[in-house]
């Protein structure tokens, strides 16, 4: 039995529609991410599993039971706000213990899990401070905190590092996975930050426009986009309109783009004559090889250090490589390859 | 730069003087001129007071309707500001937590009446009192009317408060399993508490020194602070006993004032918490 079930699920405001027909599962102790631009559905996607919402259509199952009509203070989820949310006149301990109150818990009870909490999200010393005396990353552990001193079936994450500076994002992108590890925690987390996504999630739901595009692990996802749409919001791959010219070894398909002439490795085959292809930045390689090789002017270059980000015009087109080492100027011209596997068919458009 | 940093210190020296007077002297003033011995006038050719006494005082606490004005004052301001406040509420809450077509001319409206001279709204509304039959039960009259002529203020002070209570506040709370009183403890009164206390003391304020309204739906057996003021001040006219009644009105005014400013200062916490 999956932990929560979305059933067909439709979200209509007015005449403008937020979420379209989706319908997902996730298991018990999964962390999920749901993913997409703004305005996708992804928020509001989490307020009708978190009851702030109610569904014009569908319905949401969480723990097996029906909770469609299920007001949030009366669901088993708990809530970690993009804003935080916390309560600025109550002190740290009393915001966590907030939840425990209403509850009506035996003090003894809530100092026990209020003592239990606070080790885990190591506020130890900040408890009987009012939340503005405490930094962004504190206040991000005291929203934590308090959503899992009540012990959610599911707790759910509107964006939450999203107030923070990047460093500090990365560590508390990895305590908030370590907690939800060590509760066994059903999680699904929000973001429109694709490396927050791949980075955390044991699985990643890929919305767009209200529609969920695509799902599965994050190298799945990253590997073997499905849409147009997916393979550019993730780690922005080089998209090009293809036509399939012909089959020209086994798994091995020619194709005529923007770029020039390109063989595609495929398992499948392409699904159209007329059809988007896809490659990653990271896999050009430098210099001449058997397929694909390209010549190009750079027209941009960006030292990252690791790499460099290069946007080179092509053929008629203008696509985006990273080389670990290159020294190619702007203006330079450079030989680069893409190794047939690299290649993706896409989805053809509708 | 220097030099306009020396402009700026004088032009705050002298504003602050000018304060100083504007505020002092009219009050010396009243000092001075409640403290007047009825045996020795006090004459333009001195610039104090020959003899000074609290015979005014005294006069004017045993021998005035200045008891029955302070009771029915005091009585009426309070009763006004809780009345107002509660009338108030659920216009304030609306205009401030949702959004509906046409709600900033609503609010614009709601404003209007402050604009019509107190005077005006004074003669036409103790007239439909008058009407309405209400007139003969004078202090519900003058009580009714108060609230009425005080809901802006009230409704524009609350509106604010009410646009002040985060929604996230209220989701966090529902969220933990709070029911409605706890969410209005926890993210509704923090942010309402300066703002109620504020229509309060402003009413209360207004309410006190209210004129036109009382005196002419109580006159003449219904006297408050002001209307005794005035009339000492009219057909009787005694500058000590009207100095006198200024500062019984004045007083506790500024003390309250003194308050109000201390409840605007402690700044909302719903607006200082961290990333809000």
């Amino acid at each position: 039995m999956p932990a929560i079930s979305i059933i067909d699920v439709v979200m209509r405001f007015d005449r403008f529609t937020a979420v379209d027909h989706v319908s997902l599962d996730v298991e018990e102790g999964e962390f999920v991410t749901l993913l997409g631009p703004s305005g996708c559905g992804k928020t509001t996607l989490l307020k009708l599993v978190s009851g702030f919402l109610q569904p014009t259509e569908g319905r949401i199952e969480i723990e097996g039971r029906n909770v469609t009509g299920v007001p949030p203070e009366a669901r088993n989820t708990a809530m970690c706000f993009q804003s935080y949310a916390l309560f600025p006149h109550l002190t740290v301990a009393e915001n966590i213990a907030f939840g425990l109150r209403q509850k009506r818990l035996p003090a003894a009870e809530r100092r026990d899990r209020l003592a239990d909490v606070t080790g885990q999200v190591d506020l130890g010393d900040h408890l009987p401070k009012l939340p503005n005396q405490l930094s962004g990353g504190q206040q991000q552990r005291v929203a934590l905190g308090r959503a899992l001193a009540v012990r959610p079936y599911v707790i759910l994450f509107d964006e939450p590092l999203s107030n923070l500076d990047a460093k500090l994002r990365e560590q508390v992108r990895y305590e908030i996975r370590k907690i939800t590890r060590d509760f066994g925690l059903t999680a699904i987390y929000v973001t429109h930050d694709q490396s927050e996504a791949l980075a955390m999630s044991d699985r990643i739901f890929v919305m767009n426009g209200g529609r969920l595009e695509q799902s599965g692990a994050p190298e799945e996802i990253y590997r073997h986009p499905r849409t147009r749409f997916v393979a550019d919001f993730i780690g922005s791959a080089n998209v090009l309109d293809a036509e399939v010219v012909g089959e020209i070894g086994p798994n091995l398909w020619q194709v005529t783009t923007a770029l020039g002439p390109l063989a595609v490795s495929s398992e499948t085959g392409p699904a159209a004559r007329r059809i988007p292809v896809a490659w990653r930045p990271e896999t050009a390689r430098d210099g001449a090889a058997a397929h694909n090789t390209v010549e190009a002017v750079v027209r941009h270059r960006s030292f990252q250090g690791h790499f460099t980000d290069l946007i080179v015009d092509a053929g008629t087109t203008t696509q985006r490589l990273q080389l670990p080492r290159s020294a190619a100027r702007e203006g330079a011209q450079i030989t680069f390859s893409i190794a047939p596997e690299d290649i993706a068919f896409l989805e053809p458009d509708a | 730069m220097i030099a306009l940093h020396q402009l700026n210190r004088g032009l705050m020296i002298a504003l602050i003087l000018i304060c100083a007077l504007w505020l002092a002297i009219p009050f010396t003033y009243a000092v001075l001129w409640s403290l007047v011995d009825p045996a020795e006038p006090w004459t333009p050719d001195n610039l104090l007071p020959p003899v000074m006494s609290f015979y005014r005082w005294e006069f004017a606490w045993q021998n005035s309707l200045l008891q029955p004005a302070l009771l029915n004052s005091y009585t009426l301001a309070p009763t006004a500001a809780v009345m107002t406040l509660i009338l108030a509420t659920p216009t304030a809450f609306a205009l401030g937590r949702y959004d509906f077509p046409g709600k900033e001319t609503a609010k614009l409206v709601a404003l209007l009446p402050l604009v019509v001279p107190g005077f005006v709204t004074a003669i036409f509304f103790t007239s439909l009192l008058y009407q309405l039959g209400l007139a003969q039960y004078r202090f519900f009259a003058i009580l009714l009317a108060h609230c009425i002529l005080f809901l802006p203020f009230a409704i524009r002070i609350l509106t604010v408060s009410f646009e002040q209570v985060r929604q996230d506040h209220i989701d966090a709370a529902r969220d933990l399993g709070a029911h409605p009183f706890a969410r209005f403890q926890v993210a509704y009164w923090p942010a309402l508490k300066p703002g109620v206390m504020a229509t309060l003391l402003i009413v209360f304020i207004q309410s006190i020194e209210e004129f036109a309204i009382a005196y002419i739906v109580g006159q003449p057996g219904f006297v408050t602070v002001p209307t005794l003021l005035y009339s000492s001040l009219g057909q009787d006219f005694n500058r000590p006993n009207a100095a006198v009644l200024s500062l019984i009105l004045l007083v506790p005014n500024v003390i309250l004032m003194l308050i109000l400013e201390r409840f605007l200062k402690s700044a909302n916490p719903a607006l200082a918490s961290g990333k809000g």
